[in-house]
């Protein structure tokens, strides 16, 4: 079975953000990782590797940086990647990155799934695997939390989260494009061994020109971005000051006296 | 006149909340770009429409006995048609697990740029302008479309339902659905569990910041049963295994409303808030100033949850 998997890098939420002129986050204050769904994904695809053999290609779009993401999958044990890089790509919506990721999984040829996260952390679009679904012409599925494979390795049973705890059970054949919702799995650590073998594994470096792209940049997207800020909230919390002590005791009180709810 | 057209959201026959809320939505973008509120439903027979017809002014049926439950391939073939055969000029859906499913398919089958997972829109100088929270709500963007058409997801609670003055018109639109690629074989529950959390009168919730199971088990499970409630939690918690399904809040877990709901190493993303925004009282310790769980709650002490609880323990005698 051959699976490609979609990781994204996304910033670490805990990090300082600082917006710079109404448009962009300054990097320099951000610390990287990956995209917490797209660990659940790559999870999946080497799961079902060891069951069915085949192959695991991870891919990322984004600058260099994006390789330790990739290097972090191949030391999980996937076997090789393309890394997707050009700036007129980033510059583009969620269906530029999207036609990108496409030309890039056709260039693998004969790819029975492709597994996303449900959403990116920082953009929170949920479009990207619905899109490359729609591009392939593959069946798809979105919030994934279970993945069972028929004998001949060629039908899928699928269960798609719903709310209030409910899960739709669906079959479809392959070539798929399944988009992975947290908890399918426990992601594993990298190993030692996993890790220097990381460094040694095939990743493909692919431009714009390389995968024949016409959509770029802002030109090619059908969206366009105004501004980002922080949110203002009316309801900000009552801050409780002091150290951890001294702010529980007043809190402990709080909650006795004002808000009478202990 | 052009239309803004909900697209409505069924479970077992019943509509969707979401889909109320957004009626309301349509009516509003509509004034704006001098265009015209509707809504469409796809479903097995009419009935859904004359319910959906009671909140916005024009409402086109599709029935077909392939739409008794929600499937993208036939969602997005139906969204096709009705946008191409009523004038449409937006599409307004929900950002649910059917919504997330197909929106992004709709627009490219009608060739429209979509802004996903919105909270708010308004109408500048004829164009609409979408607010979206993104970096797990610690930063809002502003969104429009180049394309002539749009498609819009919107957050759940995004806007108020509201009645129309009467009931709207209904008219049946006659589409040729082709193949799904999906086979629906069933609809199970998975959360069951013997807690029921929402009975309770106060909640500790624990997320990530609680670092690994003994300490969650430590400092939440012993914060709860000190002040006589029930403990609970975010997802990654539960997916980490350290607590039951059952003990979930948020918008894949359970709903709740407690006197107290203390939240503690959770950062408040939507998905989260939308289980317990109804609390009375909430009370949120966090180490992150700029956690978005701090604009929600009533109380909020910034500081480590492992130094906070134990004073809280000690304070409560
Ligand atoms: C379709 C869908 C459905 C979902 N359903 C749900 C749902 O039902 N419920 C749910 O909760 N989530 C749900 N999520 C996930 C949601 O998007 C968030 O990922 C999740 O809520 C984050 O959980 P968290 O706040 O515990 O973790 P994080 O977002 O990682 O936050 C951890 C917080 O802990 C703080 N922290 C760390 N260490 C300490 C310390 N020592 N002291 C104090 N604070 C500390 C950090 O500052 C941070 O704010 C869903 C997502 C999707 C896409
Ligand atoms: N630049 C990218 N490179 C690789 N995968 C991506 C990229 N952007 C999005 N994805 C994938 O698409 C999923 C959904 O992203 P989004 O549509 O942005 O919410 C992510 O979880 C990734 O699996």
């Amino acid at each position: 079975m051959k699976i490609v998997v979609l990781v994204k890098e996304v910033p670490d939420m805990e990090s300082k953000f600082k917006i710079i002129g109404d448009a962009k986050i300054d990097e320099s204050q951000i610390a990287f990782k990956m995209n917490d769904f797209d660990e659940y994904a790559v999870e999946a695809a080497l799961q079902l590797k060891e069951k069915f053999g085949g192959e695991v290609v991870i891919l990322s779009s984004g600058p260099e940086r994006v390789t330790k993401e990739v290097r972090q999958a191949f030391a999980m044990g996937a076997d090789w990647g393309i890394h997707v890089s050009d700036p007129q790509i980033d510059e583009g919506d969620n269906y530029v990155v999207a036609g990108a990721l496409v030309k890039a999984i056709e260039s693998v040829g004969g790819v029975d799934l492709v597994l996303t996260g449900v959403q990116a952390e920082d953009d929170q679009a949920g479009l990207t695997g619905v899109f490359a679904a729609d591009m392939l012409n593959f069946a798809h599925c979105t919030n994934v939390v279970k993945i069972e494979v028929g004998g001949d390795q060629k039908a899928l049973t699928i269960n798609r989260e719903l709310e209030g705890g409910l899960n739709e059970v669906l079959e479809m054949a392959m070539p798929a494009v399944l988009t992975i919702q947290s908890g399918i799995n426990q992601p594993r650590y990298p190993t030692l061994p996993g890790i220097m073998k990381a460094k040694k594994k095939r990743l493909d470096l692919k431009k714009a020109a390389d995968l024949g792209i016409s959509a770029l940049g802002e030109a090619g997207s059908k969206t366009k971005f105004h501004k980002m800020y922080f949110p203002v909230s009316e309801h900000k919390a009552e801050i409780i000051q002091g150290d951890a002590k001294a702010a529980a005791k007043t809190l402990v009180d709080k909650l006795r006296n004002e808000a009478k709810v202990i | 006149m052009a239309r803004i057209l909900v697209i409505a959201e069924q479970r077992n026959g019943k509509l969707s909340e979401a889909t109320l809320e957004l009626c309301k939505a349509a009516k509003e973008i509509a004034s704006g770009l001098g265009a015209t509120p509707a809504a469409a439903v796809f479903f097995k027979d009419d009935s859904l429409a004359k319910e959906v017809a009671n909140y916005i002014p024009e409402v086109f049926a599709v029935v077909d006995g392939k739409l008794g439950a929600y499937d993208a391939d036939y969602y997005a073939q139906a969204v096709k048609a009705v946008v191409e055969g009523q004038d449409v000029k937006g599409v307004l859906i929900p950002h649910s697990y059917d919504g997330v499913d197909y929106a992004g398919k709709a627009a490219l089958a009608i060739g429209a740029g979509i802004v996903s997972n919105c909270n708010k829109a308004t109408v500048e100088g004829g164009a609409v302008v979408f607010t979206r929270n993104t970096y797990n709500g610690k930063i809002q963007e502003q969104k429009s479309v180049k394309t002539d058409k749009f498609v819009a997801t919107f957050e759940k609670g995004a806007y108020d339902k509201e009645a129309a003055g009467g009931a709207g018109s209904v008219t049946a639109v006659a589409v040729s659905l082709g193949d799904s690629r999906r086979k629906i074989k069933e609809v199970i529950a998975t959360m069951a569990g013997s807690v029921d959390i929402s009975q309770a009168k106060v909640i500790v919730s624990g997320g990530r910041g609680t670092k690994e199971k003994d300490k969650y088990n430590d400092v939440i499970v012993n914060l709860a049963k000190k002040l006589g409630g029930e403990y609970a939690a975010s997802r990654p918690v539960v997916d980490a295994g350290w607590t039951d399904a059952a003990r979930q809040v948020g918008q894949s877990g359970k709903t709740v409303a407690p006197v107290l709901y203390v939240a503690a190493g959770i950062s408040g993303a939507i998905q989260h808030v939308a289980g317990m925004k109804g609390s009375q009282c909430i009370v949120a310790i966090n180490k992150d100033p700029e956690a978005p769980i701090f604009n929600i709650a009533t109380y909020g002490i910034v500081g480590d949850l492992f130094e906070v609880i134990p004073a809280m323990m000690e304070a409560l005698g």
